[in-house]
C-alpha cells in the first residue's frame, strides 16, 4: 500500500512538460492513425439539424462567419455541414463575418464546398463580407441591410447583383445561421437579429460559449446549438458527410482520458499528503 | 503546387511550433511568434477597417461622385452626399489627436459618444433578450399535464422542477440583505451547489475547446509534413529544436530559491 502510495506521490508531482507530453501524444496518435469511435447525436444538434430541414426549399438563408483560424477546427466542420445541408435544397446562401478574419474562413469554406457543389456565384451564395461595428452591425442588418453593405466582397455593387433583388433587411430571411467563436456572435445576433426580426437562428459555438448559449436555446430564441467539434462531429453524422470533425472525436477523448487520469492522481496524492502531514 | 503555398505552410510550421516551444520554457520562438502575431493582427484590422467601412461608408457618403465635395476626392459607391458624416468623420480626427499632449482632451468626446452609443445599444439588447426572455423562459410550467414525469435531456416535470429550484436558489445566494443562515442559508448553499455544477461544465467545455484547438494545429502540421509542402514540419521541427537545443545549453534555466 505504501508503495503505491509513494507511486501516487510520485504522478503528483511530476513535471509538468511530462504531462504536456503525454496530453500531445494523446492527440497526436488517434489523429496519425485514426480510430472510428460511435459518435451519438444529442438533442441541441439535431435541433439545428431539423430546424435547417424544415426551411422550405429555394429560401434565402444568411451564414455569418464570427471566427478566425484560432478557432476554425471547432466551427469551420460547423460551417462546411450547413453549407453543405442548405445547398442540397438549393437554399441560396448569403454570407456575412463580423470578425475580419471571417472573410478568409468564409473563402475557404466556399472552396471546399466548390468541389462538391459546384457553386456558381451571385445564384447559389453572395459573399457579402466583413464590415466592422460588431452589434451595430446586426442591428444595421435587422433595419436596412443595404445601408451597411452597399458593394459585396468583391467590390460589386449590391444593385447589381440579382440574387440580391428584395433583400433588404434581416426579415428577407427564412433562416439565420452564425459561426460563433465569441464577441462579436452569437450573443449579438440574437439580441439585435433573431429576437427582434423573429427570423429563426441557429448557431455553433466553440465549446467555451456553450454554457453561456443554452439559455437561449432552452428558451427557444435559439433553435438548438452545435457545441464544439462534438457537436460539428454529430452535425457531420446528421447529414451523412464524415469530416475533420469526426476524424478528431478519437483524438479528443483520448486526450480527456488522460486529464482525468491526472486530475483523479493530483487529488489522491493531494489527500495522500495531508494524512501523511496531519499529526494527530 | 505553387512556391507561395509551400512557403506559407513552411512560416506556419514555424510560427505554431514557436508557439507550442513555449510548453517546455520562455524562449526567443515563442517571442517571435508572440510578436508576429501582434504587429500582423494590428496591421490587419486597421487595413480592413479602413478598406471595409472608413473607406466606402465613410468618405463614400462625404466625397461621392458629382457630390459637393467631389473636387477634393471621388469615392463612388453608389452614395449621395450626407453631411451629417462630417461628424463621426470630426469625432474620428478628435480620438486620433490623443497622440498629442495638448489636443488629448478632445479624444474625450469622441470616447463619450461610443461609450453612450455602446451603453444605450447593450441596455436595449439585454433588457430584451437576456432579462426579459431568459424570465420568460424560467416560468415554467412545472405540472403540465403533457410533460412525462423524468427525461434525460428534453422538457419534464422532473427537469422543471429543477430549473425552478436553481435559479431561485442562485439568485438568493446573491441577495446580502438577509443573513445567510438557518434553513434560509441552507437554501442559500443549494445556490451554490448549482453555480459550481455549472463552472465544473464550463470547464469542461474549456478544456475540449482547448483540446480541440491543438488538435487543429496537429493536423496542419501533419498535412505540412507531407512530400507535397517539401516536408515542411519535419524541417522546422528540426530548425526549432536544434536551435532551442543550443539555446538551452547556453541559457541554462535558473532554479528558484
Amino acid at each position: 500500500m505504501k508503495f503505491l502510495e509513494d507511486m501516487i506521490l510520485k504522478f503528483g508531482s511530476v513535471d509538468r512538460r511530462f504531462i504536456f507530453l503525454l496530453i500531445g501524444l494523446a492527440v497526436f496518435i488517434p489523429l496519425l492513425r485514426p480510430i472510428d469511435l460511435p459518435i451519438r447525436t444529442t438533442p441541441t444538434t439535431e435541433k439545428v439539424y431539423n430546424a435547417i430541414d424544415a426551411i422550405p426549399a429555394n429560401s434565402k438563408v444568411l451564414m455569418s462567419f464570427d471566427y478566425g483560424p484560432s478557432t476554425k477546427p471547432e466551427i469551420h466542420p460547423m460551417t462546411l455541414g450547413v453549407m453543405r445541408q442548405l445547398l442540397r435544397k438549393d437554399h441560396q446562401i448569403y454570407i456575412t463575418c463580423l470578425w475580419p478574419d471571417g472573410l478568409y474562413m468564409a473563402l475557404d469554406a466556399l472552396d471546399e464546398i466548390n468541389k462538391e457543389f459546384d457553386l456558381v456565384e451571385y445564384e447559389d451564395y453572395v459573399l457579402l463580407g466583413f464590415r466592422p461595428g460588431n452589434e451595430a452591425i446586426v442591428k444595421g442588418l435587422a433595419s436596412d441591410l443595404r445601408k451597411v453593405y452597399t458593394v459585396d466582397a468583391k467590390g460589386v455593387m449590391l444593385a447589381d447583383i440579382p440574387m440580391m433583388d428584395g433583400v433588404n433587411n434581416l426579415k428577407d430571411f427564412q433562416f439565420i445561421f452564425t459561426g460563433s467563436a465569441g464577441y462579436p456572435g452569437t450573443f449579438e445576433w440574437v439580441q439585435y437579429g433573431g429576437d427582434p426580426t423573429g427570423v429563426p437562428l441557429s448557431s455553433g459555438t466553440t465549446s467555451i460559449q456553450v454554457n453561456e448559449v443554452m439559455p437561449y436555446v432552452q428558451s427557444g430564441q435559439v433553435r438548438g446549438i452545435l457545441a464544439g467539434m462534438p457537436g460539428a462531429a454529430e452535425y457531420e453524422k446528421l447529414i451523412g458527410t464524415p469530416g475533420i470533425a469526426i476524424q478528431g472525436m478519437a483524438a479528443q477523448s483520448f486526450a480527456h482520458l488522460v486529464i482525468v487520469l491526472f486530475i483523479v492522481l493530483g487529488n489522491l496524492a493531494y489527500f495522500i499528503t495531508e494524512r501523511r502531514e496531519r499529526k494527530y | 503546387m505553387a512556391f507561395s503555398t509551400i512557403l506559407g505552410a513552411w512560416i506556419a510550421a514555424f510560427l505554431t511550433l514557436g508557439i507550442l516551444s513555449y510548453l517546455y520554457r520562455d524562449n526567443p520562438f515563442y517571442k517571435i511568434a508572440e510578436h508576429v502575431f501582434v504587429g500582423v493582427s494590428a496591421a490587419y484590422w486597421a487595413a480592413t477597417f479602413y478598406w471595409t467601412q472608413i473607406y466606402p461608408n465613410l468618405f463614400g457618403r462625404l466625397f461621392p461622385k458629382d457630390g459637393p465635395l467631389a473636387f477634393i476626392a471621388e469615392v463612388d459607391f453608389n452614395h449621395e452626399f450626407n453631411v451629417f458624416y462630417l461628424f463621426p468623420l470630426l469625432l474620428g480626427i478628435m480620438m486620433l489627436l490623443s497622440i498629442f499632449k495638448q489636443f488629448n482632451w478632445m479624444a474625450r468626446w469622441g470616447i463619450a459618444y461610443t461609450v453612450g452609443i455602446a451603453a444605450g445599444l447593450k441596455a436595449y439588447g439585454y433588457l430584451s433578450s437576456n432579462v426579459l426572455s431568459q424570465i420568460s423562459a424560467s416560468a415554467v410550467d412545472i405540472f403540465s399535464g403533457s410533460l412525462p414525469i423524468f427525461s434525460m435531456s428534453g422538457d419534464s416535470v422532473f427537469n422543471n422542477i429543477v430549473i425552478l429550484i436553481g435559479t431561485i436558489s442562485a439568485l438568493m445566494y446573491f441577495y446580502f440583505s438577509k443573513e445567510q443562515t438557518g434553513s434560509y442559508g441552507k437554501f442559500t448553499r443549494l445556490g451554490i451547489y448549482f453555480l459550481m455544477i455549472s463552472f465544473g461544465a464550463s470547464f469542461g467545455f474549456a478544456v475540449m475547446g482547448r483540446i480541440s484547438l491543438l488538435i487543429g494545429r496537429f493536423n496542419d502540421l501533419i498535412l505540412f509534413s507531407s512530400s507535397d509542402y517539401n516536408y515542411g514540419t519535419f524541417w522546422m521541427m528540426l530548425f526549432v529544436v536544434v536551435v532551442l537545443g543550443f539555446w538551452s545549453f547556453q541559457n541554462p534555466e535558473k532554479k528558484e530559491g
